[in-house]
């Protein structure tokens, strides 16, 4: 029996299909992998999000999208902090490659912040963090500033919060 | 997500799951299929033995892919950047 494998490409018709894979054969190979196992049993770990879909509180500054319709070879490296209590009436979604419609009606379907609070209470994880995190997906051809800066300061806010466990869910 | 990002990218872990962009863990108040994409994904840390590990997640998206609306109501600028240069 064949082993099930997802289709990626699913939804993204032939043209994504094409660039994508593309630019994975024309990368160069992976080298190594970063690994570490976990420590703790899942029930007895606190797990934080972190999504790509340009999320921020209404209290905060927007991912910067005209910057990217200046130039469409840039996106925005920053990052945000997401309160685990967000919801749809206090956060903004800026992200001009999918419809943002979505997560603006329930942002459970990328940020599962409500859904991972129940399995806290469930007792299947420990906690969820009191902040997780959003990026903008979008690179275009220089990530070195989100792999350099944000993706370190990000880790550092999530040690500084006894994180256990992450999980980047990209849109 | 793109798994096969995994080829490039080098993943510690991926939970790969068919649906679509901006929804990776289901569809608009569908609570229960958000949950178990998310206990699904965080069984992976316990089932991955190696880094690079793919778990290939068995969801099926509720509607025909043909008929899924994904796209912004607008192309991205990279679209029309691609277009003018005849990329695409």
């Amino acid at each position: 029996m064949t082993a099930h494998q997802v289709d990626a490409f699913r939804f993204s018709g032939r043209l994504i299909k094409k660039l994508v894979l593309e630019e994975i054969d024309a990368a160069a190979p992976v080298q190594s992998i970063p690994w570490v196992a976990p420590i703790k049993p899942l029930s007895q770990s606190r797990v934080a999000l972190l999504t790509t879909a340009g999320i921020s509180m209404q209290d905060d500054a927007p991912f910067d999208m005209d910057g990217e319709r200046a130039n469409p070879n840039w996106g925005d490296p920053s990052w945000r902090k997401i309160r685990a209590d967000a919801s749809g009436n206090t956060i903004a979604v800026n992200h001009l490659h999918i419809d943002t419609g979505y997560i603006e009606r329930d942002i459970n379907v990328a940020l599962p912040l409500q859904r991972l609070a129940d399995l806290a209470d469930a007792g299947v994880i420990a906690s969820s963090a009191p902040n997780h995190y959003s990026i903008m997906g979008f690179q275009g051809h220089d990530s070195s500033t989100l792999e350099n800066v944000s993706g370190p300061e990000i880790a550092e806010a999530m040690r500084a919060e006894a994180v256990d466990l992450v999980l980047l869910a990209p849109v | 997500m793109i798994w096969e990002f995994q080829r490039a990218v080098g993943m510690p872990r991926v939970a790969a799951i068919e649906h679509p962009f901006g929804r990776p863990y289901g569809e608009v108040d569908d609570a229960a299929t958000q949950t178990a994409a998310l206990r699904a994904a965080l069984d992976v840390f316990d089932k991955a033995r190696q880094p690079g590990h793919v778990e290939h997640l068995e969801f099926v998206w509720h509607e025909d892919p043909r008929k899924t609306r994904w796209h912004p109501p607008i192309p991205a600028p990279i679209i029309g950047y691609m277009r003018e240069r005849g990329l695409i």
